[in-house]
């Protein structure tokens, strides 16, 4: 096979489990975002726009949706003679069948088909972060500082980067020292998991991680923290710009509202940085007499006739007359039927909202279905292919899901 | 879902003229309906016919045709058995030179090399939402030579107009243009099917004949010696005719019924994708019974109108009754009532447009004003 110069390996196996029944049906990656994209639009757009020819992708985690999403990778244009999209599951094989039992694992698993495509470097990415990047810029820096691995950092505000995992530099950019998650942090340079290797640096590095019985098999606490200790050339590529990681129904909630905000932050309307989707092939939305929609991102196939304020509707949303949607993110296909009051919710594929329900932040109280842990401030979130009983109420805070009929879930149907 | 049957598709029409709309691109090529072309509704209703070779026989400005159709991958139609072919005039060293452009040799050639037992030509002035097997198996039953659908709308939608006279059984007895006394209102909606054999034979014969007259109207008027059978076409069907019905047609679509027959029957109407942002409004817009498209930014106040993708519309602008084209600017303070402004016009703070209903102000592509 023709040598390619990098292959990039996107890690979209991961549950997701901070985001509840959102993600009961489908890995993170493939949870809507932003009207018309699901996460991992962001890093297969920026891997086509960076000029990226071969792009695997690691699924494990309820691989339908997002196995049938990437399909053959055209809508990335990474449908490709020489390279393209690959879908990566874990397999059997005669010595041994195992699921990806970390990020490192998982790529180590797949060193065959890294040696097929027989590249100089390899490009770790996450399939669930929302920013855009050139991954080409970080080869060159990589190159140019004659790296063994370079990690992308992003500067966090001081207060939260006990959060995350801390990149402590010299003055010329190469890693010192690597924290998870330090108390007393002394550098504000999160990981942002974006990984170049050199692939036979990072070859050897897998091979001798996967013979260590007490390792995670996890690029950030293992496989970092090693090559540093071996003294190896570890340099921090400096990513200024939007970036979000939408691991909680509290960040997915402020990520959509970011565009909607300040929407100049992460800018979907460059068209020298497009993020490409694929497309549901319906008509442009209508938007009736008897509505009202500010401060809102919606996209093909809506019929609203209600009033929307400060929400992102994905396609074939239908609100009806005299519905109020506030605050929320209403998933493909919803429909809010007349009368009902939606406010901070996040509802997701299909589910019907019934005439006169009132549900979200401005609704007091408990219900079965509170859940603080996953949901705060107010967020209530809805399964998909639900039917919420007319006029049921439902509090702020909630995760509705389906157990049985009830007085909010009247039934739950395919989608 | 299975159709012994390849599609031909006729992208202009000598009688049918939109004026800034169709001087730089083909009939066919025309934007419509917010993010589609005029021939996006015959291609996808051959297409979800199950029809895997489609042809388009472009005759002139077909440069913004190909920049759309591509390999025909938006429509399922990159294949690489058949699929979608492009036949433009057929240059060859022999008329290089002459303005003599010979337009059916191509068309032959690929009528000849795909083996379908039947062949169902289109114009492009035509808009519907319907699958074409029924038709096609109906055709055969019949055992007409040719059979052509038509409506019963009459001389609703204006000239052109073929109007066709029936006998009981359904055969067609006479046809006229523009008649000034209809025998009938039937109206043909420039739909045909006949059998790939006798198309051949029409085409070498219109050839030995050195007339290079190729249209579905030059068919219909065989009927003294062919047997053309007419099927009625039930459903919403739009004509463009000319400017006027391009903006009836396009307004028709705010009523629910165009709506929900053209676009939520079912059949999807494949278009190419753009990857636009999604549409974004803004603290001080006022919209309503609009259409708006992927990309656009909304922060004036719009009405009765259709907005296709990368639209801005500034604040204080007030846009109604209108179709405003891909990635038109619209400043501050813009008065617009009844203009159609075609793709990238910019219009420039506080000026004002008004165009009266059968005849709305039309501004070409790119203009700034």
């Amino acid at each position: 096979m023709a040598r390619s110069e990098i292959v990039a390996l996107i890690l979209a196996g991961g549950q997701g489990s901070r985001l509840g029944v959102l993600t009961k049906y489908l890995a993170k990656p493939a949870v809507p975002f932003g009207s018309r994209y699901r996460i991992i639009d962001f890093a297969l757009s920026n891997c086509a726009n960076s000029g990226l020819e071969t792009v695997g992708v690691l699924t494990q985690y309820q691989p339908l949706a997002l196995n049938t999403y990437i399909g053959n990778g055209h809508p990335w244009d990474l449908d490709r003679n020489k390279g393209g999209t690959y879908i990566l599951p874990p397999y059997q094989s005669s010595e041994r069948s195992d699921w990806y039992k970390g990020t490192a694992n998982a790529i180590f698993q797949n060193v065959e088909f890294i040696e097929d495509q027989d590249p100089r470097y390899v490009l770790i990415l996450s399939g669930d972060h929302i920013y855009k990047m050139d991954y080409a810029g970080m080869l060159k820096t990589h190159i140019e500082q004659k790296a063994d691995a370079t990690i992308a950092v992003f500067e966090v505000p001081w207060e939260e980067a006990s959060r995350f995992g801390i990149m402590n530099t010299d003055k010329q950019g190469r890693i010192v020292e690597f924290e998870e998650k330090p108390e007393k942090p002394r550098s504000n340079l999160a990981s942002m998991g974006i990984y170049i290797f050199n692939w036979p640096v990072l070859r050897a590095e897998l091979s001798c991680d996967e013979e260590d019985a007490h390792s995670d098999h996890d690029f950030g606490k293992n496989i970092i923290p090693k090559m540093l200790s071996a003294d190896m050339r570890l340099i921090a590529y400096h990513f200024t710009g939007y970036w979000k990681d939408v691991g909680t129904i509290g960040s997915l909630w402020e990520a959509n509202m970011d565009l909607l905000d300040r929407p100049e932050a992460i800018n979907l309307r460059d068209r020298n940085w497009r993020i490409y989707s694929r497309n549901p092939v319906k008509p442009a939305h209508y938007i009736a007499d008897s509505a009202r929609v500010v401060n809102s991102a919606m996209t093909d196939g809506c019929n609203v006739s209600g009033q929307v304020e400060h929400s992102v509707l994905f396609n074939s949303v239908t609100v009806e007359k005299g519905a109020v949607v506030r605050d929320s993110i209403l998933m493909p296909g919803v429909r809010v039927e007349a009368g009902a009051r939606l406010n901070k919710c996040i509802v997701s594929f299909g589910t019907i909202i019934g005439k006169n329900v009132k549900a979200g932040a401005d609704v007091e109280g408990e219900c079965r279905y509170s859940n603080t842990r996953f949901c705060q401030d107010g967020i209530t979130v809805f399964e998909r292919g639900l039917k919420i009983r007319d006029g049921a109420v439902v509090p702020g805070n909630c995760m509705v899901e389906f157990l049985e009929p009830d007085t909010i879930v009247e039934a739950h149907f395919r989608v | 879902m299975f159709i012994n049957a390849m599609g031909l598709i006729l992208a202009d029409h000598k009688r049918i003229q939109l004026g800034e709309l169709s001087r730089p691109r083909a009939l066919a090529a025309i934007p419509f309906a917010g993010r589609y072309r005029i021939i996006d509704f015959m291609l996808s209703n051959m297409v979800n016919s199950g029809i895997t070779c489609v042809g388009v026989l472009a005759q002139q400005k077909y440069k913004s045709l190909m920049d759309h159709l591509g390999t025909g991958s938006s429509w399922d139609l990159d294949r690489k058995k058949q699929g979608l072919s492009l036949l433009p005039p057929y240059i060859n060293s022999l008329n290089l030179d002459s303005s003599d452009n010979d337009n059916l040799s191509g068309l032959l050639d690929f009528i000849r090399a795909n083996r379908f037992r039947n062949v169902v030509i289109a114009n492009s002035n035509v808009i519907f939402n319907a699958t074409l097997n029924d038709y096609v198996s109906r055709h055969e039953d019949s055992g007409a030579d040719i059979s052509v659908l038509f409506n019963r709308d009459g001389f609703k939608s204006g000239p052109p107009a073929i109007m066709l006279g029936m006998d009981r059984k359904g055969s067609i007895k006479d046809v006229m243009i523009n008649p000034h006394k209809p025998v009938s209102n039937r109206r043909s909606a420039g739909v045909v099917i006949l059998s790939r054999e006798i198309l051949i034979d029409l085409l070498n014969d219109n050839a030995a004949r050195g007339d290079s007259d190729f249209s579905v109207e030059s068919l219909l008027r065989r009927y003294m010696e062919l047997r053309i059978c007419g099927i009625e076409y039930k459903g919403t069907l739009l004509r463009i005719n000319d400017i006027p019905t391009y903006f009836s047609s396009t307004m028709s679509l705010l009523e629910e019924k165009t709506r929900r027959e053209l676009f939520w029957a079912g059949l999807p109407v494949y278009t190419k994708v753009k990857d636009e942002a999604p549409a974004l409004y803004g603290p001080l817009n006022q919209v309503s019974n609009s259409f708006i498209s992927d990309g656009c930014v909304i922060n004036g106040s719009l009405a009765d109108s259709m907005v296709f993708r990368g639209v801005t519309i500034s604040a204080h602008a007030k846009v109604s009754n209108s179709i405003i084209m891909q990635d038109v600017y619209i400043s501050e303070g813009v008065e617009l009532d009844h203009v159609i402004l075609d793709k990238n016009c910019v219009i420039r703070p506080g000026i004002k447009l008004v165009g009266q209903k059968d005849f709305p102000v039309v501004i070409g592509k790119g203009a700034i004003v």
